[in-house]
């Protein structure tokens, strides 16, 4: 199909043999002599005011060899609580011993006094004037109070004129709004597009649900780890199991004071991210703070149990949903309300609410969120952050309008699809994508246009959209006398992307990807290098590493004109050896015999650079169809058959990106079926696989991949970042197989058995 | 995990001595042992292990089938033995059912029991083939029924010192199954379990047993449903009357795995189709 010789093929993931033989080092297989292991103290409530915490009893126990709380972050940076604990588990406190028990054992001899407050757990309550606060007396407008108030500040700047009637005359028209006062607000995004009341005026159908999205944790198999190591100079080594070595470095430097040149972050085997593994405080300041007051290296680990109770997981959420629609099947007019649960601090995904507009022409949109601080650990990014969560939303509720204008679910989101040139937000217009084209394939490869279910079985479809992000990077790529190639950089491999930069080098030098060989540096060691997140790596540092191979593509051939006495105009880089294009008989020179001859020009050795930060991304598109058999007595589900298509540009690495695919698809099946993290007055009340259900390879059947390749102009060879899209649409894929096997829509995820019991109860079962 | 004495005594007696001391634990398979001290919910000052005792694993027949089952048979075992699998197939079943491969090649059916958990697997395919618990101590031995060996959650009649020996299992059934409620396919826990064990003679059952796990503070047997079983040929109508029967029996919790009401529907629901199926395999 392409004349690609390594791009595009399937080849063995450079680190499938470290992985295999156990040999990779991940970051609980650092040991320096002399370590120390840390632990840390947390809160025992999940809402409190902190009296004391006395550590002098702890301080006594033999082999503890230092203890540190808020009082030692030199920056103020809250890495521990220090008046007022937000969130059972909380930390308050580390201590690092000779021995992991020690530790354990001086944990609980510190004492810490509390004045108990009462929690609030649900965003709903805690959207409510009854709710306790958690910083403070947070309110924030709801949609309309907002844009009075935003008028209000609007007429207040004008000093010029006098607008103090239409000021008061405002401030009555506030009190029409009670119900829209929201507190424990954290942070809110708007947005809007055409009408949105005449939209709904000119609907023949409009449906109207609330979707309940759980919080769940992205259960990386590698829990948290870091060990670190202060020495007597001041430099501090950190071995960070992270997706982002640099971003490590930069906030610990901030939170802690220390010059970036006196901190080097050692990137180790990643057990896992999907997003959750950005974190700086949660082990590793910590870690560098004990080990510069024991002047011991100390290693701090979490456990399965502080992953769930001060991870920071995806953030569940309450989404109102409203679509519109005319009988013969467009969609007019699109409204949400979304609360987002973002525990004890802001950063919820509160933005992705946008995906609600999911990859349809929709010419009123209104969209209204809010980030909700409830008393749970704060959260973070979880493969396609907030997507997951809107999309189920928005896909559910055109499966419901399709339903009751009686069109199929395809045909009906297939005529609505955005096409090329139309317009979207920013007064940009829509590119290549293909939308349709993804859609059509899923719907071909899984048989829906001659689809079968027999009784309590039914089918289900959803898409889902992302759009990789980018970030700086650079590249080093170095051509040896062999005729082996090393590539240097800095970011963390992540689903193979040390692959696709190996297998772009190898394209582009003409040799044998066996030949390759690539060295991740360490932040001391590496060029800056983005950080593993947000579908970037492949996007980025593909381009990067094309650059660099291409730098040093030139510089070979400036070699061989030099040593063949040759117009570069004629020379030719091919199977790795430069070749005269017009000799007769064939004249070449191979890349290690120029690499060796580099040595001793004045040029010097084969070294290209490549350096990368910004290009406009494209969008891409997941969709997915499910086949499932519901029964009815017990409630549960059975996944019969599962396809799911994917528009990724360009497979780089074909096997890997349906490892992607299959991977993401059954994240979102999980999030659909069982994963939820449960809170109880006292917080998190399953934090643990026994209760934390992750699906295993029993519950599914095998996935069925589907590449569709619609190339994205900027990415290298067209590529789009490949794994976060797959987990957008499934939520929906799955509550919408269940709604055609059995009748009953569920808006509350997981569909568990009891909840489809129940469902199926009222609906006279 | 807390430091402990470790000891491997070679005798029943040796190890019922030890035993019998305060802040002592046995080791069998150490699957639900070793989790809980390294999570401190368990921290005995000695372990005692029964690895070394001689004749406490492996499955017998005899010549009238019935079956004895060493405590510390591997739960994998009870669940790849044919005459279990032929005569206490809901045992098998249960078997099973319990976590992973790697963890049933280590776990036994005697830790499984003594645990007391009212979700064991094993124990309701035990309490539908009306096993006979041999247990010994320093001062003898002793047989309880299965359905008396527990008095809570965690708790048997077990005294200090006393250590469960075998299973015996007296008469097979014809036909027996075992259904547990769960999410996830494999390596969840039961937030039910029901087995069902009958024989027929010329189409009427006799023999019925029905054993309900985690519905009650301890695994229990619905005896109402057996007496309306007995003595009948199985009809629609008796099925619907006896799965409402076993209900009646549970008396569950709700939790963050499942409410109360759920429960007892679907013990309802299985034991209609735990009583089908031993009634089809019969």
């Amino acid at each position: 199909m392409s004349d690609y010789t390594v791009v595009g093929q399937t080849v063995a993931r450079v680190d499938a043999v470290e992985k295999v033989t156990g040999a990779a080092q991940y970051g609980a297989d650092v040991h320096p002599p002399g370590m120390l292991y840390g632990k840390i103290v947390r809160s025992k409530q999940a809402h409190a005011n902190i009296l004391s915490i006395d550590t002098s009893e702890a301080e006594k126990l033999p082999g503890v060899k230092a203890i540190i709380t808020q009082d030692d972050v030199p920056s103020g940076r809250r890495v521990f609580a220090t008046d007022k604990i937000l969130y059972l588990g909380e930390p308050l406190a580390a201590v690092a011993a000779t021995d992991p028990d020690i530790a354990e054992e001086a944990a609980e001899l510190i004492k810490i006094e509390y004045e108990v407050l009462p929690v609030v757990q649900d965003v709903m309550e805690a959207i409510k004037p009854s709710a306790p606060r958690l910083h403070g007396d947070g309110t924030k407008d709801g949609p309309n109070r907002r844009e009075i108030a935003t008028q209000i500040r609007r007429l207040t700047r004008d000093k010029e004129n006098d607008h103090s009637d239409e000021i008061s005359k405002l401030e009555a028209e506030l009190e029409n709004y009670p119900d829209e006062v929201y507190y424990n607000i954290s942070a809110e995004s708007h947005s809007d597009a055409g009408d949105i009341e005449k939209g709904f005026a000119e609907c023949d159908v409009v449906v109207e649900d609330t979707y309940v999205i759980p919080r769940v944790h992205q259960t990386y198999m590698e829990p948290h780890v870091s060990v670190a190591s202060a020495d007597s100079s001041g430099k501090v080594t950190v071995w960070a199991s992270t997706q982002g070595p640099f971003a490590i470095r930069s906030g610990i430097a901030g939170t802690l004071g220390i010059p970036l040149t006196q901190i080097n972050v050692i990137g180790t085997t990643m057990g896992g991210g999907f997003g959750g593994r950005f974190g700086v405080i949660i082990t590793h300041v910590p870690a560098v703070l004990l080990s510069q007051k024991s002047g011991r290296p100390v290693r701090v680990q979490m456990t399965r149990e502080e992953e769930f109770t001060d991870g920071r997981p995806a953030p569940g959420c309450v989404i109102k949903l409203k679509t519109g629609a005319t009988n013969d099947g467009r969609i007019l007019a699109r409204q949400a309300l979304a609360f987002w649960d973002s525990g004890s601090v802001s950063g919820a995904s509160i933005g992705s609410t946008i995906r609600v507009r999911g990859v349809y022409k929709i010419p009123n949109l209104k969209v209204d969120a809010y980030g909700v601080h409830t008393n749970k650990s704060g959260t973070a990014a979880y493969r396609a952050p907030g997507a997951p969560q809107a999309i189920f939303a928005g896909e559910s509720q055109l499966d419901e309008i399709a339903e009751r204008i009686g069109m199929d679910p395809v045909k009906f989101r297939l005529m609505n699809m955005r096409e090329e040139g139309d317009p979207i937000p920013a007064g940009a217009t829509e590119p290549k994508v293909g939308y349709k084209e993804t859609l059509e394939a899923v719907a071909d490869a899984a048989g829906w246009w001659d689809r079968e279910a027999g009784e309590n079985q039914g089918w289900g479809v959803a898409v889902g959209d992302w759009t990789n992000g980018c970030g700086p990077g650079g590249v080093y790529v170095a051509v040896h006398e062999d005729g082996s190639v090393r590539i240097f950089h800095g970011s963390m491999d992540i689903t193979g992307t040390d692959t696709a930069i190996s297998q772009i080098i190898a394209e582009i030098l003409t040799v044998p990807y066996e030949s390759v060989t690539i060295r991740r540096g360490d932040t001391d060691s590496a060029p800056y290098s983005t950080g593993s997140g947000g579908s970037v790596v492949t996007f980025t540092m593909g381009n990067t590493a094309k650059l660099a191979a291409e730098d040093a593509h030139q510089r070979i051939l400036e070699l061989a004109s030099e040593r063949l006495n040759m117009n570069v105009d004629n020379l030719e880089l091919r199977d790795g050896e430069v070749h005269v294009v017009t000799a007769d008989p064939p004249k070449s020179i191979l890349l290690g015999e120029l690499a060796a001859y580099s040595l001793s020009t004045t040029g010097g050795p084969i070294v290209g650079k490549g350096s990368f930060a910004r290009q406009a991304s494209t969008p891409a598109l997941a969709a997915q169809i499910a086949k499932v058999e519901v029964d009815p007595d017990t409630g549960r589900t059975r996944v019969l058959k599962l396809v799911a298509s994917q528009d990724v540009g360009f497979a780089i690495n074909p096997m890997a990106v349906e490892g992607q695919i299959e991977g993401g698809t059954v994240q979102g099946y999980a999030w659909a079926m069982m994963e939820e993290m449960q809170y109880g007055e006292d917080g998190n009340i399953n934090p643990g696989f026994v209760d934390y259900r992750v699906p295993t390879s029993a519950d599914l059947p095998t996935v069925e991949s589907v590449i569709v390749e619609v190339p994205a102009p900027n990415g290298p060879y067209g590529a789009k970042g490949v794994g976060e899209p797959p987990i957008t649409p499934t939520l929906a894929t799955m509550a919408n197989a269940v709604k055609d096997a059995v009748g009953i829509r569920v808006t509350e995820l997981p569909i568990k058995p009891e909840k489809v019991v129940q469902a199926l109860q009222s609906n006279g079962h | 995990m807390r430091n402990f004495e470790f000891f491997e005594p070679t005798t029943l007696a040796e190890a019922s001595r030890l035993f019998a001391q305060e802040h002592t634990q046995l080791l069998a398979g150490g699957t639900d042992l070793v989790i809980g001290m390294k999570a401190l919910t368990e921290a005995p000052q000695s372990v005692i292990s029964l690895q070394k005792i001689p004749g406490l694993a492996g499955v017998t027949t005899e010549s009238d089938n019935s079956i004895s089952v060493g405590a510390m048979t591997k739960v994998r075992a009870v669940e790849l033995s044919a005459d279990i699998q032929q005569h206490h197939t809901a045992l098998a079943e249960g078997a099973a059912e319990i976590g992973s491969i790697q963890i049933r090649n280590l776990a036994t059916i005697g830790g499984n029991i003594a645990h007391a958990s009212p979700a064991a697997d094993t124990v309701a395919g035990l309490l539908v083939a009306d096993a006979q618990v041999d247990i010994a101590s320093a001062d003898g031995e002793r047989t309880v029924s299965i359905d008396e060996l527990f008095t809570g959650p965690g708790q048997t009649v077990l005294a200090p010192g006393e250590i469960i020996t075998r299973f015996r299992l007296p008469s097979p059934a014809s036909g027996s199954h075992y259904i547990k409620h769960k999410i996830r396919e494999v390596m969840d826990l039961a937030f039910i379990g029901v087995a069902a064990a009958v024989n027929l003679n010329d189409g009427v059952i006799t023999d019925a047993r029905i054993g309900l796990a985690a519905v009650a503070p301890t695994p229990i047997r619905a005896t109402e449903a057996e007496n309306l079983l007995n003595g009948n040929q199985l009809t629609a109508e008796l099925l619907a009357q006896a799965g409402e029967a076993a209900a009646a029996a549970a008396s569950p919790i709700s939790d963050l795995r499942c409410s109360a009401e759920h429960r007892s529907e679907m013990v309802n629901v299985l034991t209609r189709r735990t009583v089908q199926e031993a009634v089809n395999r019969a």
